[in-house]
């Protein structure tokens, strides 16, 4: 009985800790973009997506890891070929325009995944390292688990340190909060656009390319479906515009997530993750809608 | 049609918006040679429409009935996102519950056709209400999230529950007697959306109406002016409910089946918001229009591609038409913030006996309602 218990609790927890990492490294990506453009990137899920299949089409031509960087750097070209194409263009419109150009960009690759013939199918995904790493509550926690809570410490932290420490991440502020100024002082605004959402295809890219081997495998779109609504409660949670918050947030989400899969019967209430991640939503906005780490109002 | 604010939100410091405020050109009557043109360029493309359907009725009437259920949703959508500036996300929610509601009552309480509309009608307005109260707290793109992850549990949760939907199986949702063909059918479809455009017609010319779009240029200012804010928004809430559970309940007796599978976030919420943009947000004729474009392209795009020697799956080929879409509407956000109404619009006033003028439009998601702040 105890250790059933223990069971029911420690899985979902370690899972949940290692999925929220997954969640937690698309929310840095969602708070990048915000922080620097005041944007809801709702194209992000897509990014995730398109890392995915890039690993996943380049696999059988070299060894899975430099398929995976491959990858990577797709979902970076098209984060920043989104930047070019779509956001600046639209630079200085209302932001709810930019959100729906954004849900633009993520029907079309959706719809280009389904149209190559993806639609309804599953595609086996690649471990970086296969294996278990250690046991820990009866549960066996397994490399690839390892490398995305490590990937999201490191970049969580380089980010932080980027907008802490760095000139350019001063600039990258002071364009969100002063574009005009900050041109001003000789900051290049599009080089800043063009570095906050290549880094943010690329960190959508890195959590295509780690989180569909804890399930063994992905479909089409899935980044959209399955990631971009609890990515942005972890954002939202976290403050938004805080890259500790987002990092936080992920974790919280992931707990959430798995506590409602694993403790909640689909036969009473199918689809109890979706239902605990709204209210998780509705919760943080009536109650602290700067998050639990925002600063800025 | 009087679209000028009884009392201009904004009054100074923002300009009336052009596409709100048109004073009809005087003095200017067509002739009777032009107003012939004008009956002919109704009736013709109407002989043309129904030529087409008869044609091949089978194929094509079910292909305009779906026309005319994605046209009264993205009305639907366009209630929010173009008259009152909210947007939503998660509009698959707003028609599976329409179309869920209207199977449940016809198949399970054995009631008529009309009685399942209805039904619907009201829970879509009943719901999209208790969404429009957390809008009320929460606006702008804090908003988008909460109907996105609202859409997400409809999808996930909703209707998955076996005692309303029938699980995978899915539920039963026969068409009127007497209009069980798909031709018959077409003409309920075609009912449902020029009734429903009547009404939207009048919305907007009511005091309602301006009223909605006055919250959309800036809820503090249409405060100030005495527009009840919290009971407008509830009811722009209502109205977009009540088209999409219409939309829904049309959906549900087109297909005769519904599944859960049917309502996901990229083939009904997101869709419908991008015929809506391109369509036009505020104009009408532009969204059935495109609504219709929508459908034809669906059927033909994969024709063309195959002509020009781009190959794919059959099954595959009907997605063209949403990567072209999503295109166009990013075009549309750019260079042409009215989408297709450009033409429309134009049209419509010149058929209503003006002078055919392409009038400049205003700026597409209003320019108040950026909603960027916190909630």
């Amino acid at each position: 009985m105890g250790g059933v218990l223990a069971f029911e609790v420690s899985r979902p927890v370690v899972l949940g800790v290692v999925q929220g990492a997954g969640v937690g490294l698309m929310a840095i990506g969602l708070v990048l973009i915000y922080k620097s453009s005041r944007i809801f990137n709702f194209a992000a899920g897509e990014f995730a997506t398109v890392g995915a299949f890039g690993a996943y089409l380049m696999k059988s031509f070299m060894p899975f890891f430099f398929a995976a960087i491959l990858g990577v750097l797709a979902a970076l070209v098209t984060g920043l070929v989104t930047e070019r194409l779509v956001i600046r263009p639209l630079a200085n419109r209302p932001r709810v325009t930019l959100l729906v150009a954004t849900a633009a960009v993520a029907i079309f690759v959706i719809a280009f995944q389904f149209l190559a013939g993806a639609q309804g199918k599953l595609f086996a995904a690649k471990a970086i390292i296969r294996g278990n790493a250690f046991r820990t509550f009866g549960v066996f926690v397994s490399w690839q688990e390892l490398v995305i809570v490590v990937v999201l410490a490191g970049a969580g932290v380089g980010l932080a340190w980027f907008f802490g420490a760095t000139d350019l991440g001063l600039a990258t502020l002071a364009t969100s909060q002063e574009p005009t100024a900050a041109r001003l002082m000789g900051i290049r605004l599009n080089r800043v656009a063009m570095l906050t959402w290549g880094l943010a295809g690329a960190l959508g890219g890195v959590a295509g390319v780690l989180l569909p081997p804890l399930t063994q495998n992905f479909t089409p779109a899935f980044g959209t479906t399955d990631l971009l609504i609890p990515a942005f409660t972890a954002a939202v949670l976290g403050g938004m515009t805080s890259v500790p918050g987002a990092f936080v947030g992920g974790l919280v989400l992931g707990l959430v997530q798995n506590l409602a899969q694993f403790n909640v019967s689909s036969n009473t209430l199918p689809g109890a993750p979706a239902v605990a991640v709204l209210v998780v939503l509705v919760l943080v906005l009536a109650v602290r809608p700067t998050g639990i780490l925002g600063k800025e109002a | 049609m009087a679209r000028t604010l009884e009392r201009p939100a904004g009054g100074a410091p923002v300009p009336p918006h052009p596409a709100v405020v048109r004073l009809p050109e005087r003095g200017f009557r067509p002739t009777a040679a032009g107003w012939a043109a004008r009956a002919a360029a109704v009736v013709v493309p109407l002989i043309v429409g129904v030529w087409y359907v008869e044609a091949n009725a089978q194929v094509r009437s079910d292909a305009l009935a779906t026309a005319a259920v994605i046209a009264i949703g993205a009305l639907s959508l366009n209630v929010l996102v173009g008259y009152t500036g909210q947007i939503s996300l998660g509009h698959q929610a707003f028609i599976g519950i329409g179309a869920f509601t209207s199977a449940y009552i016809i198949s399970e309480s054995h009631q008529p056709f009309l009685v399942g509309v209805l039904v619907a009608l009201l829970v879509g307005a009943v719901q999209a209400v208790v969404l429009g109260l957390i809008a009320l707290r929460v606006r702008g793109l804090y908003f988008a999230l909460v109907t996105l992850a609202w859409g997400k549990v409809a999808e996930q949760c909703l209707f998955r529950l076996k005692s309303l939907t029938r699980g995978g199986a899915g539920a039963q949702a026969p068409r009127p007697s007497g209009f069980t063909t798909d031709r018959a059918y077409l003409l309920v479809c075609l009912v449902g959306l020029a009734l429903i455009l009547l009404v939207d017609w009048r919305l907007v010319a009511t005091k309602a109406g301006r009223a909605m779009q006055a919250l959309r240029e800036s809820p503090q200012v249409a405060a100030n002016y005495g527009v009840d804010v919290k009971g407008y928004t509830l009811y722009a809430f209502a109205v977009s409910g009540a088209y999409a559970g219409v939309a829904g309940a049309l959906f549900a007796s087109r297909r005769l089946t519904v599944q859960s599978g049917d309502f996901d976030f990229a083939g009904i919420a997101l869709t419908y918001l991008i015929v809506t943009v391109v369509g036009g947000l505020r104009r009408r004729g532009g969204i059935v229009a495109f609504s219709l474009l929508y459908v034809l392209g669906g059927e033909y795009l994969p024709d063309l591609a195959r002509a020009i020697g781009v190959h794919t799956i059959e099954v595959n080929a009907g997605y063209y038409i949403q990567a072209f879409s999503a295109v166009l509407a990013i075009f549309t956000l750019i260079f042409q913030p009215d989408g297709l109404g450009t033409i429309t619009a134009p049209i419509g006033r010149w058929l209503r006996g003006e002078r055919f003028q392409l009038a400049h439009g205003g700026g597409a998601l209003g320019r108040g309602g950026g909603g960027d702040a916190r909630p």
